[in-house]
């Protein structure tokens, strides 16, 4: 499932960040079927910080594994003593034995001397002797108390057998051998088979008691493997189960962080995380809720502000929409009245009315002068609120581009000669017709060469126009006062003049760049200027050569 | 004197005298009218030689005047000039499809004005 789908969960089930793997899913089963979810959300619900929950944790299966390593080292040291244990009981083991050979050797070397008549044999039986008893010496020394009667009882017997080896060893050497064969047969024989009797029941005690002995160990070593490995086995699992419960405790309030975040990244500034931890992550899961909450209250303010910009906006809209629909309408308005002053002014200049006194010549040319530049005003301001309005359209046509030039110039050519300008226009008779808005782009041409001769006190104005292949340049360079590095990008910008003082000098309007800048970005087209300052400007303007759609501006 | 008759359908009463003072010292005989009605009733009258036709007049427009007038044969054959606005674009465009001979820009100059009768209406 993607964390998309799911609205955010307030438990322990959070969203799962990208493709859940193998681990994961096992772990997800674990958490939603078992005991271990609640587990998970009751050591997430301890009020303790993560460095505390991590450090009980760890400490916790530390303690154990040392408790382990302990209970090990008293084992080893059990299973060594018992080791030393049997070691012993095999050694009383062979010690009961070799008193059983030495009994054997005795009654064989009494045989002998015996059938030998001889008295050194006797020699033999008692070294015999001696070995018997510092066997059974160094045996009762060893010995369990409950052997030491009968190690007792051989003592004694063995005591009065060797008695009678003295005895028969007298009657031998005395010639007696038959007395001494009667005695070797009537007492120290029977004498002999109660020693073995009593030995042989010495070493099937030992036997018995080593094993017994051996099969305890057998017993304790199992028991103690047994024991090693249960506990390890519960010490792996538990330390398991910390780990699976603390990281979870951890992982699930990240997963439920990451899901809510990125519901905050979609924008969904309502959403809450709700998570069961009590230590950092739930402070975090705090904090988040609360930063949810203030974004939410910022966008729902920053969209009743933009609502209200928006409004604000149409209003806005429509009022200038309005106001220029006014200039628009009131060009006729007007127009009428300045039809009548002109003329009116005209007519008496051209003395329709009579012969105008000198005196009044100058003022009537004043106010011609006056009216001409407020009519500029006049178009210019119209023009551009048209313009603005969205009620500007261009008219397309075919049109000549020889003609646009030489319009200008027939136009301009007075003003040129009255200033003492050199004025050449020149552009290819290889232009072909061009398509395009002939009227606007000859206003253009008449705004830039106007102010060309208008800001130029002395030397030329050029104009030139060039086809650059599916394009127009047309140029217009003047030696008039140039502009200042620091107004270059200024100009276009409407009733942008150098300054005050140069506006009165020249007359403009401020509106023409403006305009003509306006003129040609419908056109598809665009404006710049090379300018130095007391050197000259030069403007140039690029326009399709067939002008297919019109940009609105 | 030939007494060619001028009609000059307009609303303003200073751009009517103005062209009345204008065509005084001429041979020129001006009739008036004040809106597009007047102007087409008149012009049906009167059948004068040239019409100079404002293109914003009351009642009727100036270009709806014109294509009346063009209509009827009687004044189908009269010159009209029409006085455009500069600044409505297109202005000149319509007033030829209207049926102008020719069009002025408003505000004209009266000598502009006076050449363009002139040269579509000799005086003599």
């Amino acid at each position: 499932m993607s964390q998309q789908e799911v609205p955010l969960p307030g438990g322990v089930l959070p969203t799962a960040p990208a493709p859940a793997g193998w681990e994961e899913r096992i772990a997800r089963f674990l958490l939603t079927r078992t005991p271990l979810g609640s587990l998970v959300r009751w050591v997430a619900g301890i009020k303790a910080s993560v460095h505390a929950k991590l450090l009980a944790g760890f400490l916790l299966v530390t303690l154990l594994v040392i408790g382990m390593g302990v209970m090990n080292l008293q084992t080893i040291a059990k299973m060594t003593s018992q080791g030393q244990l049997l070691d012993e009981a095999h050694e009383r083991v062979h010690w009961s034995q070799d008193i059983q050979h030495a009994l054997a050797m005795q009654m064989n070397f009494t045989a002998m001397a015996l059938l030998l008549k001889s008295e050194a044999t006797v020699e033999n039986i008692l070294r015999e002797n001696n070995r018997f008893n510092n066997t059974l010496a160094r045996l009762e020394k060893a010995a369990p108390p409950e052997e030491v009667e009968l190690i007792q009882r051989i003592r004694t017997a063995q005591g009065e057998a060797l008695t009678t080896v003295a005895d028969i060893a007298n009657l031998v050497r005395d010639g007696k051998v038959d007395e001494a064969m009667r005695l070797q047969q009537n007492k120290q024989y029977p004498l002999y088979r109660r020693i073995e009797d009593f030995v042989s029941q010495l070493v099937e005690r030992e036997r018995n008691q080593m094993d017994r002995l051996r099969a305890s160990v057998v017993a304790a070593n199992r028991k103690t493997l047994i024991l090693m490995g249960s506990s390890a086995t519960a010490l792996i699992l538990l330390a398991l189960l910390l780990g699976f419960v603390i990281s979870w405790s951890f992982i699930l309030p990240v997963q439920n962080a990451h899901g809510f975040l990125s519901e905050v990244a979609k924008g969904n500034f309502a959403a809450t995380i709700n998570v069961p931890n009590r230590d950092e992550f739930g402070a975090l899961a705090s904090h988040m809720n609360h930063m949810s909450q203030e974004l939410h209250r910022l966008s729902e303010d920053q969209h009743r502000a933009s609502l209200e910009l928006q409004r604000l906006n149409e209003q806005l809209q429509q009022a200038s929409k309005a106001k220029s629909n006014f200039l628009a309408n009131m060009s006729h308005e007007l127009r009428t009245p300045m039809n009548a002053i002109l003329g009116f002014v005209e007519m008496m200049l051209d003395e329709i009315y009579g012969e105008v006194p000198p005196h009044l010549r100058e003022p009537l040319m004043d106010v011609q002068t006056n009216g001409k530049h407020l009519l500029r005003l006049i178009n210019d301001v119209l023009d551009l609120s048209k313009i603005e309005a969205g009620r500007m359209e261009l008219v397309l046509a075919e049109y000549s581009v020889q003609d646009v030039v030489e319009t200008v110039r027939a136009s301009l050519q007075s003003l040129a000669l009255e200033k003492g300008l050199q004025f050449e226009a020149a552009v290819g008779n290889d232009i072909p017709l061009a398509l395009g808005d002939g009227k606007r782009i000859m206003q253009c041409l008449m705004n830039l060469v106007g102010n060309a001769l208008k800001f130029s006190k002395q030397g030329s104005v050029a104009v030139g126009v060039e086809q650059q292949g599916e394009n127009l340049l047309y140029r217009v360079s003047d030696t008039g006062i140039g502009i200042p590095k620091e107004e270059l990008e200024n100009i276009f910008v409407e009733f942008q003049q150098l300054d005050t003082a140069i506006t009165r000098e020249f007359s403009g309007t401020g509106l023409g760049l403006n305009i003509t800048k306006k003129f040609v970005e419908m056109h598809g087209g665009r404006i710049w200027v090379e300018s130095e300052l007391g050197k000259g400007s030069t403007f140039f303007f690029s326009i399709p050569l067939r002008v297919n759609h019109v940009e609105t501006t | 004197m030939s007494d060619k008759t001028v009609l000059y359908v307009e609303d303003n009463e200073f751009n009517l005298k103005m062209v009345r003072q204008l065509l005084a010292r001429t041979a020129y005989r001006l009739i008036e009218a004040t809106d597009g009605e007047q102007g087409v009733a008149t012009a049906l009258k009167e059948v004068p030689d040239l019409i100079l036709m404002d293109i914003q007049l009351p009642k009727l427009s100036g270009l709806d005047a014109t294509r009346r007038l063009r209509a009827d044969p009687k004044t189908a054959a009269i010159p009209i000039i029409v006085i455009t606005s500069f600044a409505l674009s297109g202005d000149d465009q319509k007033a030829k499809d209207a049926g102008a001979t020719a069009y002025m820009a408003k505000p004209y100059s009266p000598r502009e004005l006076l050449q363009t009768i002139r040269k579509l209406l000799p005086e003599q």
